[in-house]
């Protein structure tokens, strides 16, 4: 076969999936990059939208909020999940069971979690009430500023943590087990093997988890929508949030569209720099 | 967007088609669709009795969640989608539908609509004096009490007349009392955040609806009576009277289950009041401010025909049935007991509804009449209002939360105000 005859062979394999990907995903990004750069009723490109919203003291708190959210988010599910996927590891009595009641969350859908949840924070609910059990006081949880966020995340880290477990947990049992062998002979301690076998020999599963996460986290909405609708007082306006609050609710479509060029640009960039952390250094030298 | 439309056109070609060769065969059979955020069982009453007059047309109804109702007339009705015949709106969207064209107007109808509504109906199908809707349903609200709580601390049953109306004060005093009594809480409004329920307060102390200027599209929330309004809404949960972090559709339950001494809610609740378990009520007139005046809150669905519809005739017969024919009228509210617009199938109703509630149905009757006459208040018509609502349901939302009442209006009209500019 010629080479220009293989390439129209893969052209033609892939079609379908670049098909896909120009109309689900490039096509929609390009109208999202042309109607943020209309104002309202104007008929020429202008930067007026972008200006708009980073002179919004609302859609700044709101960017804030949500690198905030990331930093703590994305680190502590990838330290649970890996933490739950080494416990599950090991032959604990019981694996299989404690597995599915680790998964279970991720097979109900978030806004079904997020009901639940609601009921459970309700100052007069089912988490006040354990909490009473061990003498702690009641907890304004949902309804205070200060605690609003933090529920918001142990809400999506329910959700997410098993589905995150389960990559890593596949990545675990892939590792030979004769690199652990070699290590004891070695002389290696448990601390030293996880880090000088586990950890290098994750860093595909973890980066997948890594970058994924965090798309997942900067798009968190069901959760914010049902529990606090970006209250109180905007301590859980998430990006996401905000611009379906300016699409659908307020209808200032134009700045919605500019903020989720924002969104997609902050996205990006952080992703970017998370491949480059986790490219390969050195380990093919 | 541009699928959406494709796909549209070829069902009407297809629907086109289908029609054309069943001309054929008998007289011209029209189907038309009817697009509401109701449950199916709500308008079959009146579907069957529109199929049973005009036998030759069908009606499809589609239900669309209350949520998704405005993101699908501005992807269906804006993408001149032909496949919608007739649509509820809700009233205070009404200018926003015009201002984009998705309503014509109903001038030429004005005749048979003026001697069937009351002015301030008049006004909610109105945008500048123009008609633009017909005339659906209607709401208004009463305050529930639970007899055994009220006994249990030896407060009287207030009245149902008008006469009889109490204070917010007297209110909050006797709710505290009843909940020295036991119960858990003094008071709620069945609808907290929600603004449909809330402007009363704000009207009734004086501070206005909250939009003002040309066209309500200026925020005016900081004045002193809206401080006022939103210091006594505050302290109602400060002080636990009424419930804090319950969200809005957990709070009905609290007075089924005998745990509140007052509720505002609408003759919705009714059915579900009287169907729970050893619960004895009785209905009263909403509280006002002292030296105020009595407001209660209305308004609810109109009807419209889209200005798309590939049979504007027949979509026309349904709306007019359902809105200005009587028994048609009160064939929309069998199901769903709320006040239908027009004044004479509003007797029907209201007859009817006196009878099917046993107990409370001759107050809620009283109540619910002189309300509707003398009481009523419409949201503000604005281009401005879907953000308008928005924003001050999430005011709302941090005053019960404990928000700084002067700082929370302030940042709320700041943002109210820019985002309005944005309309204008």
């Amino acid at each position: 076969m010629s080479k220009s005859k293989n390439v129209l062979v893969a052209l033609a394999f892939l079609a379908p999936a670049i098909l896909a990907v120009s109309i689900l995903r490039i096509w929609p990004a390009l109208v999202a990059v042309h109607e943020s750069l209309l104002a309202p009723r104007a008929t020429t490109y202008s930067l007026d939208n972008y200006i708009y919203i980073f002179t919004d003291p609302i859609f700044q708190s709101s960017v804030v909020t949500t690198l905030f959210f990331s930093i703590v988010v994305n680190p502590l599910q990838i330290a649970v999940a890996l933490g739950l996927a080494i416990l599950l590891n090991n032959k604990l009595p019981g694996t299989g069971f404690w597995r599915t009641l680790i998964l279970l969350p991720v097979a109900i859908p978030a806004s079904v979690s997020a009901v639940v949840w609601a009921a459970a924070l309700r100052p007069d609910g089912l988490a006040n009430a354990m909490l009473a059990v061990f003498g702690i006081g009641p907890q304004p949880f949902l309804t205070s500023p200060q605690q609003a966020l933090a529920c918001i995340i142990l809400v999506t880290s329910w959700i997410g943590v098993g589905y995150w477990m389960t990559i890593l947990l596949a990545g675990l049992q892939d590792i030979p087990k004769s690199l652990y062998e070699a290590a004891r002979i070695d002389g290696m301690n448990r601390g030293q093997q996880f880090r000088f076998v586990t950890l290098p020999q994750l860093r595909r599963p973890l980066t997948f988890v890594l970058v994924a996460d965090t798309v997942a986290n900067f798009l968190v909405f069901a959760p914010v929508q049902i529990l606090t609708r970006g209250g109180p007082q905007r301590s859980t306006n998430l990006i996401m949030h905000e611009i379906y609050t300016r699409a659908f609710a307020t209808g200032d479509k134009s700045s919605a569209y500019a903020a989720t060029v924002v969104l997609i640009l902050l996205m990006l960039t952080v992703v970017a720099i998370q491949f480059r952390m986790m490219g390969d250094q050195g380990d093919k030298a | 967007m541009t699928s959406i439309v494709k796909t549209a056109l070829a069902a009407a070609m297809a629907a086109a088609l289908s029609s054309v060769s069943a001309a054929a065969v008998m007289a011209q059979d029209v189907t038309l669709t009817l697009i509401s955020a109701e449950q199916d069982a709500v308008v079959a009453p009146v579907i069957a009795a529109f199929e049973a007059k005009y036998p030759n047309i069908k009606v499809q109804h589609q239900s669309i969640p209350f949520e998704s109702m405005n993101a699908t007339i501005e992807a269906r009705i804006g993408g001149q989608d032909s496949s919608i015949d007739v649509m509820f709106v809700d009233s205070p969207r009404v200018p926003a539908m015009v201002s984009r064209g998705y309503l014509k107007s109903l001038e030429d109808l004005r005749g048979e609509i003026e001697p069937l509504v009351t002015p301030v109906a008049l006004d909610a199908l109105s945008v500048n004096g123009t008609i633009y809707t017909l005339p659906l349903w209607t709401s208004t609200q009463m305050m529930f009490y639970n007899k055994d709580l009220l006994d249990k601390a030896g407060i009287p049953y207030p009245g149902s007349n008008a006469e009889d109306r109490l204070t917010y004060q007297q209110i909050v005093d006797l709710s505290k009392k009843a909940q020295a009594a036991g119960a858990k809480y003094g008071f709620t409004f069945e609808q907290v955040d929600r603004y449909y329920q809330l402007q009363p307060i704000f009207e009734s102390v004086g501070a206005g609806s909250g939009l003002t200027g040309e066209g309500n599209l200026t925020a005016s929330i900081t004045n002193d009576n809206w401080v006022k309004g939103a210091q006594f809404y505050s302290s109602l949960f400060a002080d636990g009277i009424a419930p804090r972090g319950v969200p809005v559709g957990q709070i009905p339950p609290l007075f089924s289950n005998g745990e509140v001494a007052f509720f505002v809610g609408g003759p919705w609740r009714l059915d579900g009041f009287q169907k729970a378990e050893g619960l004895k009520f009785g209905v009263a007139p909403v509280p006002y401010f002292e030296g105020g005046k009595p407001v209660t809150p209305t308004g609810s669905w109109a009807l419209a025909v889209s200005p798309y519809s590939a049979h504007p005739d027949e979509a026309m017969l349904l709306a007019k049935f359902m809105t200005l024919d009587p028994e048609g009228a009160f064939k929309t509210v069998e199901a769903n007991p709320i006040p239908p617009v027009n004044l004479k199938a509003f007797d029907i109703y209201i007859d009817w509804f006196a009878a099917k509630f046993e107990g409370v149905g001759e107050d809620a009757k009283k109540i619910m009449t002189y309300e509707l006459r003398d009481t009523a208040i419409s949201r503000p018509l604005s281009a401005g209002y879907v953000a308008f609502e928005e924003v001050m349901n999430r005011v709302f939302g941090d005053l019960r939360n404990g928000a700084d009442v002067v700082p929370t209006l302030q940042d709320a009209e700041r943002e109210l105000n820019s985002t309005l500019s944005r309309i204008q």
